[in-house]
């Protein structure tokens, strides 16, 4: 077949569209289905609720169309609400804080310890992941109360002559807490250290360096950038989690997730809960776009 | 050599430290152990126990709540109603992940980086919201007078908000393994895309696939926020059912019920994880 | 545009940003040839093949395979196989699934994907090794298997990139013997990718020596290495003594300006001049008549089995001779070296 005249041209120059477009469209359609379900099951309820924050809330009905900004205020107004975000706040600070320290004590020890140790460690670390939450609720609820197994174990081995009940106390709650996120904190801190070489520490004390000087000296800077995800990972883990601290922790533990739950699911108030949600979710973005800021490196977060 | 028997005012001290951190490396070992291990152990005793109050010390043992549990349609009618979901979500969330994550290691296009964003955002939200958002919107959405509301498809799609990012993670770190060489090979010999797909890049990525999918399964099945959202009394999973009757009044029937659906997730890990070794070796044979 | 070809590349080109990969390539080939494109890295060789392959798109031009356009089609609707440098063959699949895929792609019958397979592994010489998994072989076997499952579907024509450059020395010389015998039964057109002169010259019906994006030249292997159309393309292919030099009235001098003890019979214009000729072709004797002389000091003699090499120094003129045969002179000697008006050539 030979090519010549205009036909022809116009044939191969239509063929050759048709191919571009394809090369162009392909990611799209493998993309769509993803997105699909990101747009309608996220986005726009997203979208749905930040409009649903503004409407009003008038007698028993969920809510009527309107514009008041009232739910929100209602956040700095009304002290119970405005306590809340600080219990949340100051809650997943100090849950924050204990993964973060026992994660890196932790990751550490499986660092270093021989690599027979290795498989145990991470099997152990893992529980917290393969169960369910309601199944780590259900093991602390039953370990602190009165007739619980730390009361019997204390009583019966004579350290305490009379029965103690932790259940529904904050240390309870934060317990709990800490159990739920401990893993994330450790998987992400031991990728890190991982990812040294160990003969930086025998280099280290070859020159002379104590464990602790050589701790300081080597390891610490090394893992900075690992403490500060761990935290910020840690952080956004529990400001968004109400159940744990709902059921272990004393019914004036209020935080927003219970507050939003209560809301929609008690009060039939869906404008304030929509409200309440929107404010959840901003701060878990402003605590990613700070994660953002502090690592330069590639993480889930930033691409 | 003559020093040796000296040591050095610095190499006692440096002794004494190690002495302290290897005795407080096994006190910590010890903490991490029993703290790790306490609400495993204390829901398996429980779930022994023949009192029907959840108390200790355990007086008598026994499996009756076992029987109690499996004898409950109500509690069966939930666990199955979980594993269909976490099944769903498993399939939901495995191809549209893998499929998206395929198109970001292939293909260039316009606003990837958003894109990119947008997909892994929902993992960062929290239950509640997600939970929540979606029940509002989605509340009177009936397709066709399918009443989506309610349904195990919308607690299904609601779970893939947290799956499909966490598949789509994986397999991208997946796919840049893959050897760009025979994926050309295959063009070249006149694979089309889809074949190419399915014949030459799946098969090489599938450890990655198989992991996905059980981190897809796990999720959902242990999910119980949203599914508290999104479910009727009919279509309510096996935690939702153990959160409210915590609510209530606890049974030891509550410790069988974690211990099922953690054996659940373990049964299903090793399962999968037997027959995708036995695939690989085939393979290899 | 005629059938006659089955490949014809029209003026392609091919940019990476502000780098030009391959600068308008014209080229030509006929059934049943075999054609080497072989230049350093860099030079746009395997871009060349690459676009061939539609692995890549074209900028401009035009490519038709058997007078057929086919630029705008993506690789896997081209008539053409490649065998890739690493094989790349599919690990998960058999050695005759491997070769199978092609046929399968292209929807040939149950009984003729199986005679082809047989085929195929016959003419490789693997005949027996259908079972066996990509990391159960060779290296060479796996290129072996690599060609046949190439050769299986009868391309247009077969695209080989630098297929042998992976394997050890002895390998790839007994490979390369193997390809040109299939050549030479089967009579496929191909086109082969290489940075190795030899290869090029052993296989080829013709070579295309490219450089900086562009075929400098391109004709037989013999016209290759005996008429080079330039100076690149001569100390390209094989090896070669160059003597930089500045006549000026008759009189030769070396870049630093001393007088060279040089006699050539016909006399170049003043100027800059490189003199080249193949060590192989200068004669340490100028009893047999050569037309030009150069005297030169003897520096050290290396051995290389078939001859030994003489390492000359004249002025700031540095070069060195191959000859057979026993060791004439020490270092230190000062030798009269000869050569033909044939043999040389001057560039300026």
């Amino acid at each position: 077949m030979n090519i010549a005249g205009p036909d022809a041209a116009a044939t191969y120059e239509a063929a050759r569209r048709r191919a571009r477009l394809r090369e162009k469209l392909a990611p799209w359609l493998l993309v769509s289905p993803a997105l699909a379900i990101t747009l309608f099951f996220f986005a726009v309820p997203i979208v749905y609720m930040a409009r649903m924050s503004f409407n009003e809330k008038i007698d028993q009905r969920f809510y009527v169309p309107g514009f008041t900004f009232d739910h929100y205020s209602s956040l700095l107004t009304d002290s119970a609400f405005s306590n809340a975000i600080w219990t949340t706040a100051k809650l997943s600070f100090g849950v924050s804080i204990a993964t973060t320290l026992i994660g890196y004590a932790f990751a550490l020890l499986v660092w270093m310890k021989p690599r027979r140790w290795r498989f145990m460690f991470i099997a152990l670390a893992l529980c917290p992941m393969l169960i369910s939450e309601i199944s780590i609720i259900f093991g602390w609820w039953v370990f602190f109360p009165r007739n619980g197994l730390l009361s019997y174990v204390l009583t019966t081995m004579g350290l305490l002559s009379d029965k103690v009940g932790l259940l529904y106390t904050e240390y309870a709650a934060f317990v709990g807490l800490v159990y739920l996120i401990l893993p994330f904190s450790f998987f992400i801190l031991l990728s890190l250290f991982d990812g040294i070489d160990k003969k930086l520490l025998e280099a280290s004390s070859d020159l002379g360096a104590s464990p602790i000087v050589t701790f300081y000296e080597v390891l610490l800077p090394l893992t900075k950038g690992g403490i500060a995800a761990s935290f910020a990972q840690s952080f956004i883990w529990a400001i968004g989690t109400y159940a744990t601290p709902s059921a272990l922790g004393p019914d004036t533990l209020w935080t927003i997730g219970y507050l939003i739950q209560e809301q929609m699911l008690s009060r039939h108030n869906w404008p304030k809960a929509a409200a309440f949600s929107m404010v959840l979710a901003a701060g878990v973005g402003v605590v990613m776009m700070m994660i953002r800021s502090v690592s330069a490196k590639r993480t889930p977060i930033n691409g | 050599m003559v020093n040796a028997t000296v040591p050095s005012p610095m190499q006692v001290k440096s002794n004494a430290q190690a002495g302290i951190l290897k005795f407080s490396s096994w006190g910590f070992v010890a903490f991490i152990v029993i703290y790790l291990l306490t609400p495993i152990i204390v829901t398996l005793l429980m779930s022994f126990s023949d009192a029907s109050a959840l108390r200790f010390p355990i007086r008598e043992w026994s499996t009756k709540w076992y029987g109690d549990f499996f004898a409950s349609p109500q509690w069966t009618d939930a666990l199955l109603n979980s594993l269909m979901i976490a099944v769903g979500t498993t399939v939901i969330s495995t191809t549209c992940g893998v499929v998206a994550a395929w198109a970001f290691e292939k293909y260039e296009f316009r606003f990837k980086p958003l894109l990119y964003l947008l997909v892994m955002l929902p993992l960062f939200m929290p239950g509640v919201v997600l939970g929540l958002g979606v029940a509002m919107a989605m509340g009177s959405a009936d397709i066709l007078g399918y009443q989506l509301y309610g349904s195990r498809l919308i607690v299904m799609l609601a779970h893939s908000l947290w799956a499909i990012p966490l598949v789509f993670m994986l397999m991208e770190t997946t796919f840049r393994t893959v050897d760009h060489r025979i994926v050309e090979a295959s063009y070249d010999l006149g694979g089309r895309p889809f074949q190419t797909f399915f014949e030459i890049v799946l098969p090489s990525v599938s450890t990655g696939i198989v992991s996905s999918a059980l981190f897809a399964f796990v999720i959902s099945l242990n999910e119980f926020v949203m599914a508290l959202f999104l479910t009727t009394r009919d279509t309510q999973t096996l935690p939702v059912l153990m959160w409210l009757s915590l609510r209530s009044a606890g049974t030891p029937r509550l410790a069988v019920a974690s211990v099922v659906l953690a054996c659940t997730v373990i049964i299903s890990l090793a399962i999968i994880m037997v027959w995708h070794s036995r695939q690989l070796r085939k393979a290899q044979a | 545009m005629s059938d006659k070809y089955a490949l014809e590349l029209v003026g392609i080109r091919r940019c990476y940003g502000s780098v030009v990969a391959v600068d308008d390539v014209s080229l030509a080939i006929e059934r049943g040839e075999f054609v080497t494109l072989l230049g350093p890295s860099g030079s746009g060789k395997t871009s060349t093949l690459r676009l061939i392959g539609g692995f890549e798109n074209l900028d401009s031009g035009s490519i038709n395979i058997n007078g057929k356009r086919v630029d705008h089609l993506p690789a896997y609707s081209r008539d053409t196989t490649t065998i890739f440098q690493s094989g790349a063959l599919f690990p998960h699949k058999t050695v005759a699934e491997n070769v199978a895929y092609g046929l399968r792609m292209r929807g040939a019958s149950k009984s003729e994907t199986e005679k082809r397979i047989k085929e195929a592994l016959q003419i490789v010489r693997l005949a027996g090794y259908e079972d066996r998994y990509p990391n159960q072989l060779s290296g060479g076997q796996k290129q072996r298997v690599a060609l046949a499952r190439s050769m299986a579907v009868r391309p247009a024509i077969l695209l080989f990139d630098e297929p042998l450059s992976a394997l050890d020395l002895s390998l790839r010389l007994q490979l390369r013997a193997e390809i040109k015998r299939l050549h030479q039964e089967l009579g496929f057109s191909a086109i082969y990718v290489t940075h190795d002169q030899s290869e090029a010259m052993a296989m080829s019906s013709r070579v295309a020596v490219m450089k900086q994006g562009k075929i400098e030249q391109i004709d037989t292997p013999s016209n290759i290495y005996n008429l080079p159309a330039n100076e690149f393309v001569y100390t390209f292919i094989g090896e070669n003594c160059s003597i930089p030099l500045r006549v000026s009235g008759g009189q030769a001098f070396d870049l630093s300006g001393t007088t060279l003890n040089l006699s050539l019979s016909s006399s170049l214009p003043d100027g800059e001049w490189r003199i080249c000729v193949r060590p192989s072709r200068l004669r340490l004797t100028c009893r047999d008549g050569a037309e030009n002389r150069l005297v030169a000091k003897l520096q050290f003699v290396e051995f290389l089995g078939d001859v030994h090499r003489y390492h000359l120094k004249s002025g700031a003129v540095e070069l060195f001779v191959d000859q057979p045969g026993e060791v004439r002179a020490n270092p230190g000697d000062t030798i009269e070296v000869g050569w033909s008006n044939a043999d040389m050539r001057a560039y300026r």
